[in-house]
């Protein structure tokens, strides 16, 4: 199969869902002339014209008020906020509005809308376009939350994030928008709430979002060498979550490390740790661990960001502390 | 209590006070903790030597503890509803008048008052925190494996940090159960055990997973077979020599024993066993021994006669579910009496097989308070020693005990003739609150009649 990065296969999505659905539209600051800040709208101003891809002004209320209204009155807007950290000047029409209006009209009014959003440090971005604060929209009952972490869920879900009916909060990550990976070139949808074991093992579940999932792949082949075998999940959608692949591997393997990239208090490791102490607490042979990142800011400095970002460095302790709980 | 403590150290002159520790008993050879359900007398009231102070619950049975001394309560140390371990001081007594200070209260677990017994019988288990909160830690995995195997986590020596409890250290107590037969011992210890003839099935192990070290064979070589008792000594009761005499007396006392004697000719079971035995031990490599015959055809006769299986519980008298057939092993440290279960039911292979682990385990000090506590007969024997016949106590709350003396060739007049066959004299004691001297008589005779036609008894076992 050919492969494409993760920003191509997203572009790849809009093109199709554009090309099949005329209310499909595109706003967002600098998407259209620009091709979005990391090229997930190239060519498609070109190919769709100002009325269906438009640049608007720095005025996220404003843009992402307007496609609420749209998506009310039968449109399918997809938004894209240049930084998840810009969400917070527009945080009543995502949480009062976009995702109170379906519940509100007792189901008469639907909002058909994809917001995207970007987290991930490492890019120099410092502290105010570095967050990874997808936490936040997991908490809000209304929003879908999705995650993909390869160019192939990237594309399957957008289409899905689009064809869906209620409000998406579609998270991608910065550190992944240049990364490759075999995608079909025909359209496919990938199901909300269905996680994707992304490696099978024995001895430890991690449940990995995002970067973290490359992350913990790379690590558990350092893992193997040790003889330690390690089962990755993906949940792939933080809302809906599917609780029971992990709850599965968690009772397969009795060893729980979940790996976000989040800050580590109240984020979704933390979520998804207490779901298994409710639930899977007997099977539980050792702790569960989080590796996330810290409760600070992030950096600007790159040694410290290097060192803010939870990666290989921070899974290896961890996955070796769990295998001491024999 | 700081301003009483500052009183004390401001009079300096005044004696030193003598402080009695009230401790949580041992209630059970391997009761390891107990919950204070109510303190009868509170802080600062009078109290007499043997008046009731506590009430302590384990494992949903209370029972009333004693005054150790007279005086005054002077300080409760332990609250109400909190678990704690066996022998924790639980309070202060102090002589009327006396000042108290906080510097007579003792640390926590006084070891002190830890004799040898309870060194025995206290298994050593590193996750009883020091700081006096008795929780077993144990991986939740660990905790659900044990549950579903029946096993209990103070047998489990935990191989983690602090004897934390590991999934893994269950899996291997699941598999040694799979094949008790097998000890783990050090090379050294085999060596010296072979050298010295000790049974290493004797041996409780001190190393990982309970494995016999050489250490631990030389310890059971040093055990002394008996206490030295010089003349004109004083000894403190044990803690299992206050609970033994704290239940017999309490028996004798409550209960109005009766007792019946009669003759059991054991030839036909005696000859029964040697033609079964040789096969027995070749199929199950179990030696069957004429205890398990006894007890079984005493479960036989229980089921004729349950309420020999019965206990008093104020006005009304329990026929209990179970017909758990307890028998009397005697150690060093006092009388125990772990119960086979369902004796009723279990063929002989399974009645012996629960023998041997139950008096073996016994001897190591690890039988649980449920195996000492589920019987609801016992028996008593006496077979080995030159003892004819003897009365017996019964063990609360049981109603009935047999009590089993030598077997002996006698002279017996048959059909006329005089002829030898050898004799046992089986006695019986019943509580007679609830049974009548025709029903127990009934029910020793027809135990002689089934002792005495295995073949018939033990048809379908």
């Amino acid at each position: 199969m050919r492969e494409i990065t993760y920003a191509q296969a997203l572009n790849e999505a809009l093109k199709e869902c554009m090309k099949e659905d005329e209310r499909v539209v595109l706003l967002g600051e600098d998407i259209g002339r620009y091709g979005g800040i990391f090229q997930v709208s190239a060519g498609l101003l070109d190919e769709f014209g100002p009325k269906r891809v438009m640049d608007t002004p720095i005025s996220e209320a404003a843009f992402v008020g307007g496609c609420i209204g749209a998506a009310l009155t039968g449109m399918r807007p997809v938004v894209e906020i240049m930084f998840i950290d810009f969400t917070t000047v527009c945080m009543d029409m995502i949480i009062n509005q976009m995702a109170k209006m379906h519940y509100m009209f007792g189901g008469r009014g639907r909002v058909p809308m994809v917001l995207r959003v970007n987290i991930g440090a490492g890019r120099g971005a410092a502290a105010q376009h570095s967050q990874s604060f997808h936490a936040l929209f997991m908490h809000i009952p209304g929003l879908l939350v999705v995650t993909p972490s390869t160019p192939y869920d990237a594309k399957g879900l957008m289409i899905e994030a689009v064809k869906n009916d209620n409000p998406v909060i579609f998270v991608e990550h910065k550190k992944l928008y240049a990364e490759k990976g075999p995608v079909p070139e025909e359209s496919y949808r990938i199901p909300f709430g269905k996680a994707d074991v992304k490696r099978e093992g024995r001895d430890l579940t991690i449940v990995a979002t995002h970067a973290m999932v490359l992350r913990a792949l790379a690590i558990a082949e350092e893992a193997s060498k040790k003889g330690i075998d390690v089962e990755i999940i993906d949940p792939r959608t933080l809302t809906p979550l599917d609780r029971q692949t992990i709850f599965s591997s968690v009772k397969k393997t009795g060893r729980l490390l979940v790996a976000d990239e989040g800050h580590k208090t109240c984020g979704v490791a933390a979520e998804i740790s207490a779901m298994v102490a409710e639930e899977m607490i007997y099977f539980l042979k050792a702790p569960i661990l989080r590796v996330c990142s810290p409760d600070t800011p992030v950096p600007f400095s790159p040694p410290l960001e290097q060192a803010y970002i939870p990666d290989e460095k921070d899974l290896l302790p961890a996955i070796l502390h769990l295998m001491e709980y024999a | 209590m700081i301003e009483k403590a500052l009183d004390s150290y401001n009079a300096g002159e005044e004696k030193e006070p003598v402080a009695t520790e009230v401790v949580l008993p041992m209630l059970g050879i391997t009761v390891e903790k107990g919950k204070i359900v109510e303190w009868v007398k509170k802080e600062g009231d009078p109290v007499e030597k043997g008046e009731i102070i506590f009430i302590v619950e384990v494992e949903k049975a209370t029972t009333e503890v004693e005054s150790p001394a007279s005086g005054i309560l002077a300080k409760i140390l332990v609250p109400e509803g909190v678990e704690v371990p066996v022998l924790t001081v639980v309070g202060i007594i102090t002589e009327p008048g006396e000042k108290f200070s906080e510097d007579a209260v003792p640390q926590a677990q006084s070891p002190s008052s830890v004799d040898s017994v309870t060194m025995v019988t206290s298994q050593e288990n590193a996750s009883m925190a020091a700081d006096g909160i008795d929780i077993i830690k144990a991986v939740p995995a660990a905790r659900r494996m044990a549950r579903e195997h029946d096993i209990h986590l103070r047998d489990i020596s935990g191989t983690g940090p602090e004897g934390l409890i590991f999934a893994r250290d269950v899996e291997t107590m699941i598999a040694r159960k799979a094949r008790p037969s097998e000890v783990r011992a050090s090379t050294l210890a085999r060596r010296l055990a072979e050298k010295e003839r000790v049974p290493l099935d004797e041996v409780t192990g001190s190393g990982v997973r309970d494995r016999i070290m050489r250490q631990d064979v030389q310890a059971f070589l040093k055990e002394p077979e008996t206490t030295e008792m010089p003349l004109g000594t004083v000894i403190p009761m044990s803690t299992v020599r206050r609970v033994i005499a704290r239940r017999m007396s309490e028996s004798a006392f409550t209960a109005p024993h009766i007792y019946f004697f009669t003759d059991a000719c054991l030839d036909p079971l005696l000859d029964f066993r040697s033609v079964v035995l040789p096969d027995l031990e070749k199929r199950f490599d179990i030696r069957v021994s004429i205890n398990d015959f006894v007890i079984k055809a005493v479960a036989l006769n229980i089921m004729d006669f349950p309420i020999l299986n019965a206990q008093v519980n104020g006005d009304e008298i329990h026929i209990m579910p179970e017909v758990n057939v307890g028998l009397a092993v005697a150690m060093p440290e006092g009388l125990i009496v772990p119960a086979i279960r369902n004796a009723d039911r279990s063929g002989l292979i399974n009645i012996a097989r629960q023998r041997i682990d139950l008096v073996q385990r016994a001897r190591q000090g690890k039988l649980t308070l449920e195996e000492m506590e589920r019987g609801t007969f016992t028996v008593s024997s006496l077979a080995q020693y030159d003892i004819t016949h003897f009365t017996a106590i019964l063990n609360p709350p049981q109603s009935g005990i047999l009590s089993i003396g030598k077997t002996d060739e006698k002279l017996v007049m048959e059909k006329g003739q005089v002829t030898v066959k050898r004799v046992a004299q089986i006695g019986l004691s019943v509580d007679h609150r609830i049974i009548d001297g025709a029903m127990a008589a009934d029910f020793l005779q027809n135990l002689k009649w089934k002792l005495e036609r295995p073949s018939s008894t033990f048809l379908t076992v």
